[in-house]
């Protein structure tokens, strides 16, 4: 009889910590860390926010809206230059559009990581062209008014984005 | 002396307060419905998209695929764990996503859910940590509701686990209801989810908050010019009527910021859940954000009230009429079968009766001999066949069987036949049950 009251006490007492912590853990995942408080309990709740993948700052859209499209070039044995934009086959429905997109920002974000292995990927799909080089290049996009639009003109034109070249890798020898 | 007394009757009676508040808080006694309708659709979502990716599995996350095992494990954080890190052979990819996905169905229909549930959360964390670079917005929330639904009571309704207990229930007795599952730690995990839920847009109105491009009402238009969601047609339409850009701008964050603040109440709820559905719908249609609009527009059903299901279910109720199924109590087979039918009639909309010992005024003893009868407010009976084909498009518990008693090929070459030779073999099959249940009893 005691132990049942004392187990629905010590029941009740741990539910109520469980709810406790895991509500400040979504407080203070996405929270701004620059503070003392939250940055000292940030570090008493990071293992928990890693561990179960909780360490999320819901920014969707914002600070910015930045549009970058990788696209990269092919070097073959004889010189010459094939040029691909890579998601311009994928469909909007499918996922596939979104993890290549992901792929892609990768790439252009991290070349050190991701390039590499990327492009030792395009050499081997590229394996009929006799690939010598995969270069990776970043379409960066300016801003683009409403009044442009009605000009005629595209966001993707040449005056709107800044080209820049994210890495150049070598094929092996076949 | 008094003072100390006093003081110590203060303090106890505060803190007797605020554990009142607490308590009512988050310790409401609640079914887990809410939970269920979460349950059900991102389990659906999940196995949707992972299952799109099957073909990708090695790409996406294995050792010869966009990521290399070494970069990942040299930018992991710690505490980042996930089973591919100790995968080797190409088969044992294949076979997790497999189990994987298996998981994910039966987390859907709500099968053994107290432990899929924690195998598609560990599965969910493996294949975002394997491949960080792939994540988008969708996974996180994915993972944030994954983790507090293996922490809720969930399966106990609106699923195959619920199904057993039912039927396990109406074998002894057809007429036996199964009083729905509450807890006060279903109202508790209910009420996580729905912090989580308001935090998310809390957030994500703040970080809109701090932006100039969404404080001038700029950010719906740039998001349409970027070449990920360029749409000729919306820019088109929003270039000559540039306040409809402003307007959806400035409409996104007012729905974000008024969400965590506005949807407790009772007069304000629906409202604003309806501003946050059409919200992910419009990122649904206009951005392709399938995925991620689905999983959020499932987190928003954690504010669904139970009444408000409770009302679904009697309208429909009403809509559908009286059902009253009339079976041979004596037929062992037909019981069984009557358990296992009424057992997903989750709504309690078919009556039943047995004619042995309650003969009914409208079917008489000598056609129940030869069927199962339905017989409805209007007084018409429909035998056998036609009898459960009345009564799976009207019950949503049955939605599952109405291929085979509806589409023509299946209900013409499998259900009608398979029907009939059940009924002619009706004894011999409840004999087989017989033989088969005395014998687990001696065993």
């Amino acid at each position: 009889m005691i132990w049942n009251r004392w187990r629905q006490g010590l029941t009740y007492l741990v539910m109520s910590a469980f709810l406790a912590w895991h509500t400040l853990a979504m407080l203070i995942a996405p929270a701004p860390d620059q503070s003392l408080l939250v940055g000292t309990l940030r570090t008493v709740l990071q293992p928990y926010l890693t561990l179960f993948r909780l360490d999320n700052p819901w920014d969707f859209f914002a600070p910015v809206i930045s549009g970058s499209q990788l696209r990269y070039s092919v070097e073959d044995a004889a010189g010459t230059r094939h040029d691909f934009t890579p998601t311009e086959p994928l469909s909007w429905f499918h996922p596939a559009y979104i993890w290549s997109r992901d792929w892609h920002y990768g790439i252009m974000d991290f070349p050190e990581r991701y390039a590499d292995r990327a492009g030792a990927l395009l050499c081997q799909k590229h394996a009929a062209l006799h690939p010598v080089s995969i270069t990776f290049v970043e379409y960066d996009q300016g801003d683009f008014t409403a009044a442009d639009l009605l000009n005629g003109k595209h966001p993707m034109d040449p005056e709107f984005v800044t080209v820049k070249t994210v890495k150049t890798v070598e094929c092996a020898a076949p | 002396m008094r003072g100390p007394v006093t003081l110590t009757r203060f303090a106890r009676d505060r803190f007797a307060a605020l554990g009142r508040t607490w308590s009512q808080l988050w310790f409401q006694d609640g079914p887990t419905s809410p939970l269920e309708l979460v349950r059900i659709g991102v389990a659906a979502a999940v196995l949707v998209h992972y299952s799109l990716a099957s073909p990708y599995i090695f790409d996406l996350w294995g050792d010869a695929g966009w990521a290399s095992r070494d970069v990942v494990m040299a930018i992991r954080a710690p505490w980042m764990q996930s089973v591919f890190y100790y995968f080797g052979a190409p088969w044992e990819w294949v076979a997790f996503h497999g189990l994987f996905l298996l998981c994910c169905a039966a987390l859907m229909v709500g099968w053994r859910t107290s432990w899929v549930k924690w195998i598609v959360l560990v599965g969910h964390i493996s294949y975002v940590y394997r491949d960080p670079m792939l994540i988008y917005g969708v996974d996180w929330i994915v993972s944030s509701l994954l983790f507090i639904l293996c922490a809720a009571p969930v399966g106990r309704g609106m699923s195959l686990d619920r199904v057993r207990a039912v039927r396990a229930a109406k074998v002894k007795n057809l007429e036996a209801r199964l009083p729905p599952y509450g807890s006060v730690w279903a109202g508790a995990c209910t009420r996580l989810m729905q912090i989580q839920m308001a935090l998310i847009f809390f957030y994500s109105a703040l970080s809109k908050l701090a932006a100039d491009i969404w404080l001038n009402g700029d950010a719906v238009w740039i998001v349409f010019t970027t070449e990920e969601y360029y749409n000729r047609f919306i820019l088109d339409v929003l270039a000559s009527q540039y306040w409809l850009v402003n307007l959806a701008t400035y409409g996104t964050v007012l729905i974000e910021i008024a969400f965590p603040f506005l949807i407790w109440q009772r007069s304000t709820r629906p409202y604003l859940l309806a501003a946050a559905i059409f919200l992910h719908l419009q990122f649904a249609l206009l951005m392709g954000l399938f995925y991620f609009s689905f999983v959020m527009i499932m987190g928003h059903m954690s504010f669904v009230r139970p009444e408000w299901l409770a009302r679904l279910g009697a309208a429909w109720k009403r809509a559908m009429g009286e059902m009253e199924m009339i079976y041979d109590g004596r037929c062992g087979f037909c019981v069984r079968s009557m358990a296992w039918f009424l057992a997903f009639d989750g709504l309690g909309q078919i009556k039943v009766r047995n004619f042995r010992t309650d003969p009914s005024p409208i079917v008489s003893d000598a056609q129940m001999e030869k069927a199962l009868y339905l017989v409805l407010p209007d007084g018409r009976a429909l035998p056998g066949f036609e009898a459960y084909r009345y009564v799976v498009l009207r019950v949503p518990g049955l939605w599952w069987q109405v291929p085979l008693f509806y589409l023509p090929l299946l209900s013409r070459l499998v259900g009608r036949p398979l029907y009939n030779w059940i009924a002619s073999h009706r004894s011999q099959l409840s004999s087989i049950g017989n033989r088969a249940a005395s014998g687990q009893q001696e065993g």
